[in-house]
């Protein structure tokens, strides 16, 4: 495999829905796919193997309305079962939160994960610098709450290098619901 | 153009009501006022109102009426504009967009210059692929609006499509020496999208020189060096290529076409020199992945073995679930196989006898029990691979013993009987795995497509239904998401069991979702133009050229191909004669109907 990761681009999203249908139970319409990569071309990322699989993908925007404290979201993260532990959810949010503060200027990257995915909440909590800022309830179709959570990207702004210890982030789990 | 019939003022305010509401979608209010035009005896066949009550309807639902009503207002007033506009318009909602054209090129006859009917129509040529057209419409839109942004752009875009790069390029130099305002991305984006113009010119050298004069202006620097690496190689400047190369790797590690680029741009001539130059980024990126593993596919040999013992063991040591896939792609290498394989069996004794990775460790801490465990799990997957089910089967069953609550280890016994031919083993062994955590979709997905191999489509669909939206039929609310892969392998069960009515429903269910995808382009025809993302708007135009390429609509189409040919060869009975018929062949017939 050798896993690659790269900007995603139009050619990707029906890979990347294939890999959303399979891994998380929140799911969209190509259109709202479309939407992502034609509006913030940049910010989406992608994780493939050696046979061109999306094997884990991070689907991101920037919150419109906002300009004078812009901001980014994370719309959808999700890695195969199959490619676990191998840190790659980690590397896609650095890798779209870098982009976000050098396209967009964003000051802080935020997201929404169910009250009881706890493994998503430890990568965003230890591996990513995520705080909670609130907690949003029956955010789920379902009926669950959300946690809103928010990262600082300031230190974006300063170094480059991002990569951070915890490799072993178990689980890589968000999403929002389909607008 | 003033319309044969004008109303009077009065009629005239109402009228221009009409529009305001169809404008604001308040059908229900634009209907009462036409009602109030057509109640008075002398306008009751005033052909624009009646085509405008007509559009109206449209929106409501009310889609027979609505052609009624803009048929019978178009025969009352052919040389309006408006009624041939709203003509268009209503079959451009059914999808007719040929038969649209055809009307708006009619309302233009009577209003040339009708900038919402051009725009309307240069949308259609568009998305027909009528590039002719389009860029005469765009043209005739620049001529008639040349200080908005989006007709420089239309215009521009219209003969890059043509190829006709040099014409492009001339307008949108103009047009950025124009005093229009950009933001900061606008223009980035604008710039980058003149630039892949450049090059698809394919004069690099311009393009590099487009690229050093506007790189301030640009803020997507990824973007930025990707092209500069590219045009360097292309020119063959080496040494800055190579630079480049290097600073993508540092924001980077884990690309690897950067690695590709910068072994071409460092000239490389042996393996070995890739090797080096992996090693060297090992050091510099210690946690990245890429270098460690990319190592492995130059390496041969006695170096070969010493990389990946050292790769085999940190993964086994930390419990890695993906090693096996990680390696997979070296399994065209038989030599490769053969030196994983001893050192894998190695590793099985010696931890076996005493928790070590080999003898010479015995003074090492020990290992982990499960690193004995991880080895069994690496083992199974390496002889199924190899084709070895038995021996796979033994090494997942003494994995199973060791450690019986791991996931990953069903799903591997799972996939070995599926390897083996064994469907309905294959699914029992997926299901036990969904039963252990049932909050996890990626194994529910699994054991629905397990099931599915296994014909099992009620247990499938059934075993969906815990992610489908509550309340809605799951393979409802599957195809209301475009889940594709099951709805396709849903379409191979049908046709295993001889349902082919029902197979071929599905294999249509995923050729509309591409005929869906196909209309999304719209609404970005002229959103892309607003927003400034060129290049990716010119990337879903040519995607969207070839999206029936794509393996999903190749494995749907292959599936209703085969069962079209299989009642062609083998027709039903005529359902006219046979009482006791199903369902589903009643339905393969009412398709044959359509489709032949």
């Amino acid at each position: 495999m050798s896993i690659n990761i790269r900007c995603a681009n139009p050619n990707d999203l029906l890979n990347i829905q294939h890999c959303n249908l399979q891994c998380l139970p929140e799911n969209y319409q190509m259109k709202y796919y479309l939407y992502h990569a034609l509006s913030w071309p940049q910010l989406s990322y992608v994780a493939e193997d050696e046979r061109n699989q999306i094997v884990g993908y991070v689907l991101a925007k920037m919150e419109e309305d906002c300009e004078d404290n812009p901001h980014g979201h994370i719309t959808s993260l999700a890695v195969k079962r199959s490619h676990r532990r191998l840190g790659i959810a980690q590397k896609l949010m650095n890798q779209a939160s870098r982009a976000m503060v050098e396209c967009f200027k964003a000051k802080y990257v935020s997201l929404h994960v169910r009250r009881s995915n706890r493994a998503a909440l430890n990568l965003y909590t230890n591996s990513l610098d995520f705080e909670v800022s609130e907690i949003e309830p029956k955010y789920y179709a379902d009926g669950e709450d959300a946690y809103a959570m928010k990262r600082d990207l300031k230190s974006f702004k300063e170094e480059k290098d991002t990569s951070s210890d915890n490799c072993y982030s178990n689980i890589t789990i968000k999403n929002d619901e389909c607008c | 153009m003033p319309s044969s019939n004008p109303l009077p003022p009065k009629e005239n305010a109402l009228f221009k009501r009409i529009l305001k509401c169809y404008e604001h979608k308040q059908y229900k209010n634009g209907l009462k006022f036409a009602k109030q035009i057509l109640s008075n005896p002398k306008y009751c066949e005033h052909g624009e109102t009646l085509a405008m009550k007509g559009l109206t309807l449209n929106c409501l639902g009310r889609k027979e009426e609505a052609y009624e009503h803009v048929r019978r207002g178009l025969r009352n007033d052919l040389q309006s504009h408006v009624c041939w506009h709203v003509y268009g318009l209503l079959q451009r909602s059914d999808k007719k967009y040929d038969e649209a054209i055809k009307c708006y090129r009619n309302a233009l006859k009577w209003d040339k210059d009708n900038i919402q009917i051009l725009r309307d129509l240069s949308l259609l040529q568009i998305q027909m692929r009528d590039l002719e057209g389009y860029k005469d419409t765009r043209y005739h839109l620049f001529m008639l609006r040349p200080t908005q942004r989006a007709s420089w752009i239309g215009f521009a875009i219209s003969y890059h499509l043509l190829k006709d790069h040099e014409m492009a390029l001339k307008i949108l130099d103009t047009f950025r020496n124009s005093p229009m305002v950009f933001y900061d991305y606008d223009h980035s984006e604008l710039l980058l999208y003149q630039n892949m113009l450049i090059q698809e010119s394919g004069d690099s050298e311009q393009a590099l020189k487009h690229l050093d004069k506007n790189i301030d202006k640009i803020c997507d620097k990824i973007t930025v060096k990707e092209t500069y690496g590219k045009l360097r190689l292309e020119l063959a400047q080496y040494a800055e290529a190579s630079k480049v190369y290097e600073q993508l790797l540092h924001i980077n590690p884990e690309n690897k076409m950067y690695y590709m680029k910068l072994a071409e741009a460092e000239r490389h001539t042996t393996p070995e020199d890739t090797l080096a130059m992996l090693e060297h980024y090992e050091h510099e990126y210690p946690r990245a992945l890429a270098p460690k593993r990319l190592q492995l596919n130059y390496a041969t040999g006695d170096k070969f073995k010493q990389l990946v013992d050292r790769y085999l063991r940190k993964g086994l040591h930390k419990g890695v679930p993906p090693l096996f896939v990680d390696l997979r792609s070296l399994y065209k290498d038989q030599e490769k196989v053969n030196i994983i394989e001893s050192l894998v069996l190695g590793y099985k004794d010696a931890l076996k006898a005493h928790d070590h990775f080999s003898d010479e460790d015995k003074d090492k801490p020990r290992e982990p029990a499960s690193a004995l465990l991880w080895t069994y799990y690496f083992l199974a997957q390496h002889y199924d691979y190899l084709g070895l089910t038995q021996k796979a089967l033994d090494e997942i069953d003494v994995a199973i013993y060791h450690t019986p609550t791991l996931i990953e280890l069903f799903v591997t016994k799972g996939r070995i009987y599926k390897h083996g031919g064994d469907v309905q083993e294959a699914y029992k062994w997926l299901d036990e795995a969904q039963g252990l955590d049932t909050a996890d979709r990626y194994i529910n997905s699994k054991c629905a497509k397990y099931m599915l191999r296994a014909n099992l489509i009620k247990e499938a669909e059934e075993t969906c239904s815990k992610f489908t939206r509550e309340g809605v039929q799951a393979m409802e609310n599957l195809n209301e998401m475009q889940c594709m892969w099951i709805q396709t392998e849903a379409a191979y069960a049908y046709k295993r069991l001889g349902k082919y009515g029902e197979a071929l429903k599905k294999c249509h269910e995923v050729d509309r979702h591409f005929s869906e995808i196909i209309e999304d382009q719209f609404d970005f025809h002229t959103y892309c133009m607003r927003k400034m993302t060129l290049r990716s708007y010119v990337g879903l135009l040519r995607l969207e050229d070839v999206l029936r390429s794509h393996p999903f609509y190749f494995k749907a189409a292959k599936c209703a191909i085969e069962v079209y040919i299989r009642l062609h060869d083998h027709p039903l009975p005529d359902p006219t004669q046979t009482q006791e018929i199903d369902t589903g062949e009643l339905l393969t017939l009412c398709l044959l109907l359509n489709l032949y």
